[in-house]
């Protein structure tokens, strides 16, 4: 029923459409550079927390590093560089969606994106998305989204970016940049290579991480072409291919290995209407794994799964004030793996977003969405925002929304134990956010309750291990950030400072959830001046459970810790073609022995040097 | 990541039925743990292992005592402990064995090379022997690891099938039943220990529990077959088998119906006590068919670890792996609850120390 509402709906808006003439400049650009253009446009009453190229050049982190520094998310990981899952507002790890230029890319076998093998080389901006975003994002856009956007630029410049840096642990990173530009084309590429022994010291032991070094190498690669006034293409590259061994815990040795392979390609056609602009997209993904228990057999399981989309989307101005944006999309996804025969599934979604701004002060969005599944019941999901600027130094936004996340392949069909009768997770929320700007300062508040409903558990029956649609959980919180920047002369200070407070509970039993810390903070301090940059970045993670028994102690939980970086960067050269730069940072300065994951000890004090040339 | 985890789990594990071997004559206390019960958890992915103790009166319990006593986790998937002399053998599935004083649980060594993933142990003189799967998914390098406790080193291997689990010795033969590891087998293997010489017996799918009983014959729970994801599902019956040990002859072959797959069995004094959805039964040495009606019924809502005491039956409910398990403890005689103690994360051998 609600599908055929939904369907009427649709055709509703296509036959009144008196669509404005598109003819916002800023509306064009957009079109032509970004390829989602919803997070810009559909994502007035969200928090959004943009992270630029140049922090991302800057220094030389990983992206799991790059986000607990300057970010309220925070994550599991398992040692440096192994498997790192992050969490939203208390949410889990298959509850953070990661969107790769417009497409949810979480993984179909588990449900979540492993940050270690993104690499963020080459992205022009990583987009943080609070609050549920399933309406657009699909399956897993529960706690938030975090987006990683490519653009092309179709102005005239031909940017080189060599990279250079050699650390602790024989670490050695070396990238590539290139990017081309003219009127009719633009063309960019970034190459990346990481090998790392990693074997560091566990502190107050005699023991060292020796089976955790890794090596990955990614190619990131957009095309892009006018083919006329009206109609651009693009193409999207994405290639990952990282080899890992897996460290054991403190007292566990480990021989286990894994090899990451994940490629992704997607070809978007955008058409420029009179009346609207449209947009088509065709990607396939592929993600494939395989896990050594034992690296000196060959004895290895695997799972791979195909994903092919194709997706339709179109911007239309309805009336004045008043933006619609329809999208149709198709994904098969076509699995096979060691532990399950060779699944697929269909699904197709419709989505309508609907944008009116009657003044400027005032936005509403509103946002409908069906999935039909092949393999389950999807709910029909929705969300609205509202942002509403009181002053130009004041801005209040609220949201709300209902979201989903799908059960995976492995849920579904592994063997044995997999439970073909389970329904998506779903979670409602609400998101009050406040935005307070003075001068060359910036303050953000909000406060979020999430309900969670049917989650997905794994737990034990009989002698086998089986999914269930068993938990109900409810997180509330607050989140904060801070911003200032100051020039005087040429010095040039930046504070950014982030806090959460979460409470994130189990409904029956009250408890805080597991790896949910109720505080973390952190702060970023820069100074520059003239060709010399320091900065300093500081974490606090609180402490968190590790067993729904709500115990202190080391089998119950996990202390709390703070961790400090160093960081100092001078420009060798700097002339109006060429650049080069050198630094140093010093991860975990006051060489604290901390852990994320229990059992799983952290690096000690280490450094890296980096040099860098632009041309 | 999930199949190995899964894999594990999917393996219920049986206890060992370790009688009481201190040998009683000691005045000066040798350590906080002397007289008591011994419960080892296996940890889970997540959680590491762990070894509890219960004071013999049952008054007192301490959990970690590894942790407390070295600083140091027993790591992930503890297996079993097996006691010789004054000291006790930690065996973990990361190819691990942590040697440590029975009555402390200080450290004394650790063995780890040449082992893959141990199983169990077994104590003849000064040889121990470790049944271990090699790699899990090679179904030909399983082996016997022969140890020598004064340089706590492997000195040689044995090679076996499939899958060897529990081992026990007796009059210089060895006795290893293979449940199949990742797979299913049905044989129980006998070593003879002066020359290594191997014999099997077969019996129905998937042995694991052996216990000698009291007119010297070897009983064995199998937990037959019960690979229903298969296509064709792969189920097959359980048994309790008594095999004759003076020529491996089988004596009896008890069939459970169709369907019942018990997986914990203990023995005491000519009975033996196995547990089938919840409830407990009582096998005695010359029964020729499986009892219809229960002893008691209990209220685990994971049993994964069963032994019997002094007419007092022990066991773990592991629960969902999640948090610690309990240990629920039962007089026999009456079927009634007596106490229960917060042990290990998947809590499954007990040992009476």
């Amino acid at each position: 029923m609600i599908r055929v509402i939904l369907s009427f709906l649709l055709l509703f808006f296509y036959s009144v459409t008196k669509a404005q003439i598109a003819n916002d400049s800023i509306q064009r650009l957009d079109e032509v550079v970004l390829s989602d253009v919803k997070l810009k446009r559909y994502a007035s009453g969200f928090k959004l927390k943009v992270l630029n190229d140049s922090l991302l050049k800057k220094n030389n982190s990983s992206f799991t590093d790059i986000l607990r520094f300057n970010s309220n998310l925070y994550f599991k990981e398992n040692g440096y560089g192994m498997v790192s899952s992050p969490s939203f507002r208390g949410t889990n790890a298959s509850q953070t969606a990661v969107i790769w230029n417009g497409i949810n890319i979480n993984s179909q076998l588990t449900g979540q994106t492993d940050f270690n093998t993104i690499n963020t080389t080459n992205f022009k901006s990583i987009v943080i998305r609070s609050g549920g975003g399933s309406v657009q994002y699909g399956s897993g856009a529960v706690g938030g989204s975090i987006h990683l956007n490519n653009t092309l630029s179709f102005t005239s410049h031909f940017d080189n970016t060599a990279t250079l840096s050699y650390g602790s642990y024989d670490t050695k990173n070396v990238s590539y940049l290139s990017s081309f530009g003219n009127e009719k084309l633009s063309l960019n590429i970034g190459l990346n290579y990481i090998d790392s022994e990693n074997d560091y010291k566990y502190l107050n032991t005699d023991e060292r991480n020796d089976n955790g070094a890794f090596t990955n190498g990614s190619i990131n690669a957009n095309l892009g072409y006018i083919l006329s006034e009206k109609n651009v293409l693009k193409l999207y590259h994405q290639s990952f291919i990282g080899e890992r061994e897996f460290s054991g815990t403190a007292s566990t040795r480990s021989l286990a290995k894994y090899e990451d392979q994940n490629f992704r390609t997607m070809l978007e056609w955008s058409h420029l209407g009179k009346k609207a602009n449209s947009k088509l997209k065709v990607a396939h993904l592929q993600e494939h794994f395989k896990y050594f228990g034992n690296q000196n057999t060959d004895n290895y399981t695997f799972g791979k799964v195909n994903t092919y989309l194709i997706n339709y989307t179109a911007d239309i101005d309805l009336i004045k004030h008043l933006k619609f944006k329809p999208i149709v999309s198709y994904n098969y996804y076509q699995g096979s793996g060691s532990s399950f025969d060779d699944p697929n599934r269909k699904e197709f979604s419709t989505t309508a977003l609907l944008l009116y701004t009657p003044s400027p002060k005032w936005y509403y969005g509103f946002n409908l969405r069906q999935d039909v599944n092949s393999s389950f019941d999807s709910p029909l999901l929705f969300s609205f925002d509202v942002a509403y600027n009181v002053s130009d130094a004041y801005k209040l936004k609220l949201n709300g929304s209902k979201n989903y996340r799908v059960p995976t392949f492995n849920d579904l069909y592994w063997q044995q134990g997999g439970n073909l009768d389970l329904v998506p997770e779903t979670s409602y929320q609400v998101d009050l956010g406040q935005e307070l700007t003075y001068k060359n300062a910036k303050f953000n508040l909000n406060a979020f309750y999430i309900k969670t409903t049917s989650l997905i558990q794994w737990q034990p029956n009989g002698s086998d291990w089986s999914p269930d649609n068993v938990d109900k959980t409810q997180n509330y919180g607050i989140e904060a950030s801070l911003d200032i920047t100051k020039r005087v002369n040429a010095h040039q200070f930046s504070l950014q400072s982030n806090y959460a407070y979460t409470v994130s509970e189990d409904l029956e039993t009250n408890k805080q959830l597991i790896y949910v810390p109720y505080h973390k903070a952190n702060i970023n301090l820069a100074y520059a001046y003239k060709r010399i940059s320091v900065f300093v970045q500081h974490l606090y993670t609180g402490e968190v459970y590790i067993t729904p028994d709500n115990l202190s102690g080391p089998f119950d939980s996990v202390d709390a810790y703070q961790l400090t970086n160093f960081g100092c960067n001078y420009q060798l050269l700097k002339t109006k073609s060429q650049q080069i730069d050198v630094s140093l940072k010093v991860n975990n300065l006051f060489n604290t022995a901390y852990e994320n994951v229990a059992f799983r000890p952290m690096p000690d004090r280490n450094f890296n040097f980096q040099i860098q040339y632009k041309f | 990541m999930k199949k190995i985890i899964l894999s594990i789990f999917a393996m219920s594990l049986l206890i060992v039925s370790c009688s009481s071997d201190d040998d009683g004559t000691t005045s000066e206390p040798l350590g906080a743990y002397e007289d008591g019960i011994i419960v080892s958890g296996e940890g889970s992915f997540s959680l590491p292992s762990s070894v509890s103790f219960i004071s013999e009166d049952l008054m007192t319990s301490e959990n970690q005592i590894y942790f407390n006593a070295n600083n140091e986790t027993t790591g992930g998937y503890l297996q079993s402990i097996g006691f010789n002399d004054d000291k006790a053998y930690i065996v973990v599935q990361d190819g691990t064995i942590k040697v440590v004083n029975r009555y402390t649980f200080e450290k004394l060594t650790t063995i780890s090379t040449g082992l893959s993933l141990p199983r169990y142990i077994a104590f003849e003189d000064n040889t121990a022997y470790v049944s271990d799967w090699g790699d899990p998914n090679d179904t030909t390098d399983d082996y016997i690891a022969v140890i020598d406790l004064t340089s706590n080193t492997v000195i040689s291997t044995i090679p076996v099938s499939e899958g060897p689990e529990q081992i026990l010795e007796e009059s210089d033969k060895l006795y290893v039943s293979h449940k199949g590891g990742y797979n299913v087998n049905n044989v129980i293997s006998v070593i003879d220990t002066s020359d290594n010489s191997l014999e099997t017996i077969t019996v129905n799918d998937v042995p694991d529990e052996m216990f000698i009983d009291e007119s010297g014959d070897l009983l064995v729970l199998s937990s037959g077959a019960n690979q229903y994801w298969l296509t064709p599902a792969v189920i097959t019956d359980a048994a309790i088998t008594r095999i004759n040990l003076s020529d491996n002859s089988i004596i009896s072959n008890l069939e459970f119906p169709s369907g019942e797959h018990p997986s914990l069995m203990t023995y005491e004094d000519g009975i033996a006590y196995y547990i089938l959805n919840n409830e407990v039964y009582s096998l005695v040495d010359n029964a020729t068919s499986l009892p219809t009606t229960s002893l008691f019924n209990i209220t685990a809502s994971n049993a994964y670890g069963l032994s019997v005491n002094d007419n007092q039956l022990f066991v773990t409910d592991a629960g969902g792996f999640a948090a610690n398990s309990t240990l629920l403890v039962y007089d026999i005689s009456s079927g009634i609850e007596t106490n229960t103690f917060s042990v290990g994360v998947g809590a499954s051998k007990i040992y009476f120390n």
